[in-house]
């Protein structure tokens, strides 16, 4: 009777916890044990059939179907490209401005976050292909897919026009070679400027920062008048997802929090 | 400042509800913990069971009713569940099929744990169901065991690789037969001019596994329905939903 007494008086607090838990698994851990409580109060309640049906309907069968459920809609799948101040890999964590706003997004949401680091071209087919649920890492909101959904802009930005070499600097034997026709993708460019090899393309200005760390001497540099700004861009099957990073990112903004991040990872 | 207070507000509010469900249900259990009499319940018209139970020859006195004197509930219960899968199949299939999901890589001790911990659980399944008529068990909880195996192989392997050992054919013509089956034998006492709900087969000797009657056969049945049925509602869950 004690026994019985104290598991149906756990029973409600182990109820109480799944319902309370943000993340998904733990709520359906929650579940479980609830179940598993349920069971044995059956079970000493002399109904061990009844107990043997709950603990296999609601500790092992539902718990399975409810983890595989989550397998995937549990996990914000973010594609990114990397770029230094914004996301970026830093021994085994990741860090940056746009990977705070994600991980609180993902908490709100009560979702994993998971960032896989592709090259800034791939994140527009990775995300058409519902790879994954949202891309990230210095995108600029223009020039995507008309089925993507870009969110408005959390960081202002310009674009940098970078041109050259055109001192006398630039070797003869590669004056010649086409200007790399390249929109955003650094490491090129970055391996372009080691080389002095010519270049003529345009870069944000956080990737204009990472390359101006390789020395831009000799290379003419305008600044383009046109602000913008970077922005997340929602796959087309994630529209839920946008409206929720719409509304985050507005109160961030609000309360001031967006530009204290900046501060501590731009300046 | 003003944007933030109902965001708050919105946070407490479950939280509160909770608490007071929570303090609702307990007093609830506790009332009804002390209110109930246990010792009556189980004594009170207690020979009137023995008495189905011997009857059967089914040692567990549950088994013997719900698939005795109980047995159309228990065989209605069985047309539900068909009719729900039915359901999944024939609302899903409108939805055409998903897109090629890739399997989500498993760590390796839940690889590893599916290989030792599956044939375990299917072998618990089986025990469960065919010594339902014995001991706590039956054909219900025999096949949701045995389905939760797979369903556990499923989340560590890829539904595609358990499907494929399954031969999706085979099941589908199984799923149907066994609820032929099911039925033709609830109707059998009805075809050899016996009452309605008579055992045709011997009752055997109480306690041996050869004994129950027909109790054995409904147990596997009703296992390889529940079984069969779980799996297939997945897959379509999988094949047209997207996952794994």
């Amino acid at each position: 009777m004690t026994a019985r007494l104290v598991l149906l008086g756990l029973l409600p607090l182990t109820a109480a916890l799944a319902l309370l838990q943000r993340r998904r698994l733990y709520a359906i851990i929650g579940m479980a044990l609830t179940s598993l409580l349920l069971a044995s109060v059956f079970y000493l309640s002399q109904a061990p059939d009844v107990a043997i049906t709950e603990a296999a309907i609601g500790a092992a069968l539902v718990t399975f179907i409810y983890v595989l459920a989550i397998r995937r809609t549990g996990r914000l799948n973010v594609v990114a490209s990397e770029v230094a101040g914004l996301m970026e890999r830093v021994g085994d964590r990741i860090q940056g401005f746009e990977w705070e706003i994600l991980d609180r997004f993902a908490r709100r949401v009560g979702l994993d976050l998971s960032v896989q680091f592709v090259r800034i071209d791939e994140i527009e087919k990775v995300l058409l292909q519902r790879d994954a649920d949202l891309g990230a890492g210095g995108l600029l909101p223009d020039a995507w897919d008309r089925r993507l959904l870009t969110s408005r802009e959390h960081l202002p930005t310009a674009r940098v026009a970078i041109v050259g070499p055109v001192s006398s600097a630039a070797r003869d034997d590669e004056s010649d070679r086409p200007s790399t026709p390249l929109v955003g993708h650094l490491t090129d460019v970055i391996d372009a400027v080691r080389d002095r090899r010519p270049i003529d393309t345009r870069l944000d200005l956080a990737r204009f920062l990472v390359l101006s760390r390789h020395g831009l001497d000799g290379y003419r540099v305008v600044r383009d008048d046109i602000e913008t700004g970077y922005a997340f861009v929602v796959a087309p099957h994630r529209a839920d997802l946008y409206t929720q990073l719409e509304a985050m990112i507005e109160e961030l903004r609000e309360s001031g929090d967006l530009d204290r991040m900046a501060e501590r990872y731009l300046t | 400042m003003i944007a933030k207070r109902p965001a708050r507000s919105r946070l407490r509010r479950p939280p509160g509800l909770v608490v007071v469900g929570v303090i609702l249900v307990t007093v609830f259990c506790l009332v009804a913990i002390r209110d109930f009499d246990y010792a009556g319940a189980r004594t009170s018209g207690s020979d009137v069971w023995v008495d189905v139970a011997h009857g059967t020859g089914a040692a567990n006195v549950i088994s013997s009713i719900y698939l005795g004197a109980r047995l159309f509930d228990t065989i209605l219960e069985v047309l539900v569940f068909s009719v729900a899968a039915l359901g999944v199949r024939f609302y899903l299939s409108a939805r055409g099929r998903s897109y090629e999901a890739e399997l989500v890589p498993e760590s390796h001790i839940v690889r590893v744990a599916v290989g030792v911990l599956l044939p375990p659980i299917l072998l618990l399944g089986i025990y469960v169901l065919s010594y339902g008529h014995l001991s706590p068990g039956g054909g219900f909880s025999g096949g949701v065991i045995g389905a939760s195996g797979l369903l556990f192989a499923a989340i560590s392997l890829g539904t595609a690789h358990v499907s494929q050992r399954m031969r999706p054919p085979v099941l589908r013509w199984m799923e149907w037969s066994v609820l032929l089956g099911l039925i033709a034998l609830a109707a059998l006492p009805a075809t050899c001019s016996l009452p309605l709900l008579a055992d045709p087969l011997p009752a055997g000797r109480m306690g041996s596994l050869m004994s129950g009657g027909s109790i054995p056969l409904y147990n596997g049945l009703i296992g390889l329905k529940v079984f069969i049925g779980a799996w297939i509602v997945i897959k379509h869950f999988v094949d047209h939903r997207g996952e794994i």
